[in-house]
């Protein structure tokens, strides 16, 4: 369980930030693992949970919603997708094998331009927020993105705010989650970035 | 079982039982109102309909107890000779303050094996004001204007915050700012009254009798209590504080 | 048996020890108690506080089995938990704030608790963990503080009070007392700050944040605090942080209690209460910034689209 993701929206575009370290048992098995997965050319996720059932489950909407691009010729909405998405789990925590798995999704809606944020739990929860957190962090950042989110700011602004984060988890947390994988997406669709 | 013959048989020792029940206590400015409803059960039957739960300790202070009885009445049987004690070496009834400290280490005193009682104090403190004091089954206390505990205490305590200290209400445009801790006692009996009736009506530990012990700083007007057939309980120091009881029937199903 | 359970066993029944004496029931009061030598409650006039344990091979089980709402939510004797409190060092002294909701499970007991201990006026304690506890043994530093000072002509230093505080309950460890305290003071040496808690814990240090709400008060505090802060500055980040800890704790909340340690002693600077704190924030004091702390508030219509930014005409 030390796992920890965030998400903040801003002026514009959706920063999501995922730590990169793939652990089994006591053991680091890789530390740069990249958590955070596109999902189309305006949407975006990061995962966390049980190990397989993250990559699993990505995937598999992943390719449906590739499957849906293909067949309407268009992608489905941020809003739409997510909503999709929360079902899916929902119908997966009521099946013999369920995914366990937390996410965060992040998409820009180009009919509204719009940036939405989505905070998901393996239980089918669903929150439209401004900004999010996943495992540890989230006793730590939560109060700090109180404080300081803002939905107007730049993207400097917002890279800055999730590096307030960042540090927070990294100064209290006993667990060193290593570095930090941060993706942003907005009109102009999805990038890496260092941080 | 190496030691098992120094220690022969030892089952889940039980020395506590819960026997329902609720008292509350209201801090008026220049008096105290402690009360109690007189029901004792255990599980779900009732063992009597009158078990007195409200002590008076001396003409300005007044003790509620609730909890497990036997602790109670143990207790409370303590804290009277405490009291007694000190008016021999000192020649002068205990202040109310420094009874409220006497509790809290007397409960402390059982922390490893603590007294099952939450105790209220109220009366009237050395500057004449009403006061009431909550405490811990272990000893940790807090000078409030009212609280109430015991089986009904979470259907009564939110009650007691609207109307004692106004909690989510607002004044009428135009009218004066409430201001908690100064209601008269024709305003607070009724609330008192209300709330064990009130309580009597949802929760199955608590009914039978009500008595309400007032507490009135000395010189005060005590007309408003002749109305209610309040019924003073002679003083050991006439002409000081005076305290009276009120008694009232409780639903008895 | 092991040495600890024979120390309690009921065939020797006073055994003056390091802890002090446990008493036999029937022995609970000695003629002082008669007159004012009685002592501080079950202290004695030697000054070794008494206490009855049961006659049982392991008492601090007994005693868990009857107060550990952890272990069992359905124990009788429930001890209050839930808290936010936080102190810090900086130029000016030390800020020491607080909330003030008590809890027993999900039942809110009070939202009015003083969870800092005026020890003395020169000497702060904080209250996190079992409020007796907390209360009982920081009045009980207070007394040990005040003989010090008519013993040695010259007041304890916050090292030797808040080491004499860790002592004491490192001498109960595993008895089941749970406090987690911050002593915070003015000495010879300036503000000190210790956090001191019932396993026997004891640190020196310049933040610390102790209870259910600590992580979220620390995701304020930190970021906002350096050593250079100026007076209203760090009063306003005490507030806030607790403010921080109690809307996102729900074991905390109600009021925040403020105090400013200095060289002079300490000042109650004030009582806040945390819902006006979101709505409409602490209103003209020192170090206030104006508006109320909510999100909500702070974020009211402000947008995040980027509609009106672009240029559609390209």
């Amino acid at each position: 369980m030390a796992e920890c993701s965030f998400g903040l929206i801003g002026k514009g575009y959706v920063i999501l930030a995922s730590d990169s370290t793939a652990a089994r048992s006591i053991v680091k098995m890789k530390e740069n693992e990249d958590k955070i997965k596109a999902l189309g050319p305006n949407l975006i996720m990061a995962t966390g949970g049980e190990p397989g059932d993250t990559i699993q489950f990505a995937e598999y909407v992943e390719r449906n919603l590739r499957l849906y691009h293909i067949r309407h010729n268009h992608t489905l909405r941020p809003s739409s997708a997510a909503a999709w998405i929360r079902r899916t789990l929902a119908d997966s925590l009521r099946s013999r094998n369920p995914y366990s798995v937390n996410l965060i999704l992040g998409g820009y809606d180009h009919t509204t331009s719009t940036p939405n944020l989505y905070w998901i739990d393996y239980l089918g929860t669903m929150v439209d927020i401004p900004f999010a957190a996943h495992g540890y962090g989230a006793y730590f950042a939560l109060s700090t993105l109180d404080r300081f989110h803002d939905p107007e700011a730049t993207l400097e602004e917002g890279l800055e705010t999730l590096k307030k984060c960042i540090r927070e988890v990294e100064k209290r947390l006993i667990v060193s989650l290593g570095k930090f994988k941060v993706k942003i997406i907005d009109r102009n669709g999805m990038r890496e970035i260092e941080l | 079982m190496a030691d098992g013959h120094q220690h022969p048989i030892e089952h889940r020792f039980n020395p506590y039982a819960e026997n329902g029940g609720t008292v509350l206590a209201i801090a008026g400015a220049d008096f105290a109102v402690i009360a109690g409803d007189t029901r004792q059960t255990e599980g779900y039957s009732i063992q009597t309909r009158y078990a007195p739960k409200v002590f008076k300790l001396t003409d300005r202070a007044v003790l509620a107890v609730n909890g497990f009885q036997a602790d109670c009445s143990e207790f409370v049987k303590r804290v009277m000779q405490r009291i007694e004690w000190y008016r021999h070496a000192h020649s002068k009834q205990m202040p109310l303050k420094a009874i409220a400290r006497m509790i809290q280490t007397m409960l402390y005193g059982k922390r490893f094996f603590p007294y099952y009682t939450y105790n209220i104090l109220g009366g009237i403190e050395e500057d004449g004001t009403g006061a009431v004091y909550s405490f811990d089954p272990v000893g940790s206390y807090e000078r409030e204007a009212c609280r109430a505990a015991g089986a009904a205490s979470s259907l009564i305590q939110p009650f007691l915050d609207n109307q004692i200290y106004f909690k989510n209400q607002t004044p009428a445009p135009g009218a004066a700012p409430f201001v908690p801790g100064n209601l008269p006692i024709d305003v607070v009996l009724p609330i008192v009254i209300d709330s064990f009736t009130s309580a009597t009506e949802r929760h199955i530990e608590v009914g039978d009798g009500l008595e309400m012990f007032v507490v009135v700083a000395k010189g005060r007007d005590v007309s408003q209590l002749a109305s209610l057939n309040a019924e003073e309980i002679p003083a050991t120091n006439p002409g000081e504080e005076r305290v009276f009881i009120v008694r009232r029937e409780l639903k008895k199903d | 048996m092991n040495t600890f359970v024979s120390r309690f066993a009921p065939s020797s029944s006073v055994i003056p020890n390091s802890r002090g004496i446990l008493a036999d029931e029937e022995e609970e009061f000695s003629d002082l108690t008669w007159g004012s030598h009685a002592g501080f409650g079950n202290l004695g006039t030697k000054g070794i506080p008494t206490f009855e344990v049961p006659h049982l091979a392991d008492p601090s089980a007994f005693l868990r089995m009857h107060t550990d709402d952890y272990a069992d939510p359905n124990c009788r004797i429930k001890i209050q938990h839930g808290t936010t409190t936080l102190a810090f060092r900086f130029k000016g002294g030390i800020i020491v704030a607080v909330d003030s909701r008590a809890t027993a499970g999900s039942y809110i007991a009070s939202g009015t608790v003083k969870k800092v201990i005026e020890i003395n006026p020169y000497l702060l304690g904080t209250m996190a963990g079992g409020a007796a506890d907390c209360q009982y043994w920081e009045t009980y530093l207070g007394i040990q503080c005040r003989l010090h000072e008519l013993r040695n002509r010259e007041r304890i230093s916050v090292a030797a009070a808040s080491k004499y505080l860790s002592n004491l309950v490192y001498s109960y460890k595993g008895m089941g007392l749970s406090m987690g305290t911050m002593i915070c003071g003015w000495d010879k040496t300036g503000p000190a700050l210790f956090y001191v808690d019932s396993d026997g814990t004891r640190l020196k240090g310049d933040i610390f944040s102790v209870g259910s709400g600590s992580t979220y008060a620390y995701g304020v505090l930190d970021q906002g605090y350096h050593w250079d802060l100026t007076d209203g500055e760090a009063q306003e980040l005490g507030r806030r942080s607790i403010y921080a800890a109690g809307h996102r704790d729900a074991y905390s909340g109600n009021t925040i209690n403020l105090y400013h340690v200095k060289e002079e002693g300490w000042d109650f600077i004030g009582n806040y209460d945390v819902t006006k704190m979101h709505y409409d924030g602490p209103g003209n004091v020192l170090g206030a910034t104006g508006g109320g702390y909510g999100y909500e508030i702070r974020a009211a219509g402000r947008s995040a689209s980027d509609a009106d930014a672009i240029d559609t005409s390209a």
